[in-house]
């Protein structure tokens, strides 16, 4: 046991380096946002502000459409994770639970949209777009997203509903209940953990996306978050260091706000997702 | 419960699957069929069979992207495995406190890539001085000092380390999750036999995580193979095509240059790429696997 001695303080040693590490980036630009004008030219980069400075987020959103960014990605986020559920819940119920003919190659082929890279469909999604007259609006991003989403989304309700017994909805529908009603009453409330993993995981990912914003959202009023953070530091990055880091903050405190609520779900999340 | 009832569970897939259809698997067949034309997007389509690929064959810039592309599969899957291993480990070690730890690790998981990208921006920068250049100006090795994001020879290495920064937590709590589904009698046995902390590790907890980590393998290539959004956003994928990757490349060459029978190619190759190598490591997993047993 004279290993632990030894191992266990240097193990918190190391696990503090790492947290350091890990955290540093985002604590750096936190406290760069707080910092005056004065203090961003001439103190050092790593120096801690003075104060509790506010006026960068003040300017930020003077300056700048992030209110517009924030209420169109809130919009996005809402719509994509609504429509992700109300579609993919009773796939996966239809799937696992009515077992119709043809059940079992059907989830296959959604499962196959996992392996399928984004940039295979971006062209005919932009014309498909411009065609519909689709380019900046909601629908551009949402629709892709609810696609893409589909796959891992039906994945981890099929997973769930096959432990659901099956004499539990037969007890049902011998005391007259529908196939609908039986899924409305009983199976998608028994999937309530599932649900809010899917909530939290579709969130993180829409609030984050790029590349489909970046290419179907080129109005700046239908910008997103990241995208119009991406502008912003093209317009002010160069000039106004303040503002921008108070930029990268507003953009990342609702997904930190939410994280520090969901983490173990976002954690048991991403863990199921990505050893299926 | 009659569970024959077909058409009643079609019509619960059905909007699912038209969605999915048109969206995901309409466009791979839209792009194939755009691969083999010559066209920018207005003029006339002009068919040229496999012209589009014989030319990636014979584009250097392709050729840069793809083996740039290949650096950043390796070197990142590789970075990401060592550290997202390492954070487990060290979660495993520790008692007090591990569940905060876990969750602070995982914060880079959480955060945009376009905030990750721009922090590292600044982080990195020459002019205005970032922390980067202050702290080597503090070590004394003022000399060193530079822009190393427009360093042709620095800049893939350091998307690639950016990148697996921001995914490496994943593979963390992969492998910590792994760990802890162990059955603690195997550890007991082990630890009765005289087996110290790290033999417990080589012979126990390394070979019974084996399937997750070569899960963690196949996601971690096939994710890198279609690395898009540090490159893009932090150099552009510059300085030239120093970190130029296939899918920025397509993106470019598609967005930019309005090239879209050559993009189409390009978005087909990296798709089939990705295809082939899930393919090539499930099979190779699958039968180093029977010869295991």
């Amino acid at each position: 046991m004279s290993w632990s001695r030894i191992l266990r303080p240097m193990a918190y040693l190391t696990v503090g380096v790492m947290l350091v590490v890990q955290l540093y980036p985002i604590v750096w630009v936190a406290a760069a946002s707080l910092k005056t004008p004065g203090e961003l030219a001439n103190g050092a980069p790593f120096a801690m502000p003075a104060g509790f400075y506010v006026g960068n987020y003040i300017g930020a959103f003077r300056q700048s459409n992030l209110l517009r960014y924030l209420f169109n990605s809130t919009v996005v986020a809402v719509l994509t994770i609504l429509i992700t559920i109300g579609l993919g819940a009773p796939a996966a119920y239809a799937i696992e639970k009515l077992r119709f003919g043809g059940a079992k190659i059907v989830l296959g082929y959604f499962l196959l949209g996992i392996m399928i890279p984004i940039f295979v469909t971006l062209l005919p999604m932009f014309q498909m777009f411009n065609a519909a007259g689709l380019r900046n609006t909601y629908w551009a991003l949402v629709l892709p997203q609810v696609a893409f989403g589909l796959p891992l989304c039906i994945y981890l309700y099929t997973g769930f509903m096959r432990q659901v017994p099956d004499a539990l909805l037969e007890a049902a529908t011998i005391d007259g209940a529908s196939d609908l009603r039986i899924f409305l009453t009983i199976v998608f409330p028994l999937c309530g953990n599932v649900t809010v993993t899917i909530v939290t995981l579709s969130f993180l990912s829409v609030w984050n996306e790029f590349v489909f914003a970046n290419t179907f959202m080129t109005a700046a009023s239908m910008k997103t978050l990241p995208i119009g953070l991406n502008d912003f530091v093209g317009a002010y990055g160069k000039t106004d260091f303040g503002l921008t880091y108070a930029a990268i903050m507003v953009s990342v405190l609702p997904t930190l706000i939410l994280y520090f609520f969901l983490n173990k779900r976002v954690i048991g999340g991403v863990t199921a997702g990505a050893t299926k | 419960m009659s569970r024959s009832r077909s058409a009643s569970g079609w019509l619960y897939v059905l909007p699912a699957l038209t969605l999915f259809t048109l969206l995901v698997i309409v466009p791979i067949i839209w792009s194939l069929s755009f691969s083999v034309f010559k066209w920018n997007g207005i003029g006339a389509k002009v068919f040229i069979g496999i012209g589009n690929y014989v030319r990636m064959w014979n584009d250097g810039l392709f050729r840069r992207a793809f083996i740039n592309n290949l650096i950043f599969a390796g070197l990142g899957t590789f970075v990401q495995v060592v550290l997202g291993m390492a954070m487990a480990i060290l979660l495993m070690s520790i008692t007090k406190f591990r569940d905060f730890v876990k969750v602070a690790y995982f914060i880079p998981c959480v955060i945009s890539s376009v905030a990750i990208c721009q922090i590292f921006a600044k982080l990195f920068a020459l002019n205005p001085e970032g922390v980067f250049n202050a702290l080597l100006g503090a070590a004394g090795l003022a000399a060193w000092k530079s822009a190393p994001l427009s360093d042709p020879h620095l800049a893939l290495v350091i998307v690639t380390l950016v990148d697996a920064y921001k995914f490496c937590a994943i593979y963390m709590v992969i492998y910590f999750s792994a760990f802890m589904g162990i059955d603690a009698q195997l550890l007991e046995a082990a630890e009765l036999d005289g087996a110290n902390w790290w033999q417990r590790y080589v012979h126990v907890r390394f070979p019974m995580i084996r399937t997750v980590f070569l899960i963690s393998l196949v996601v971690l290539i096939s994710g890198t193979l279609k690395g898009f959004d540090v490159s893009y956003i932090l150099t552009g994928g510059g300085p030239g095509a120093a970190s130029e990757l296939v899918s920025t490349y397509m993106y470019k060459t598609i967005f930019n240059s309005l090239n879209f029978g050559y993009g189409s190619a390009i978005a087909v190759f990296l798709a089939v790429e990705c295809l082939l190598a899930v393919a090539i490591m499930q099979r190779l997993f699958r039968t180093s696997g029977q010869e295991g047993m």
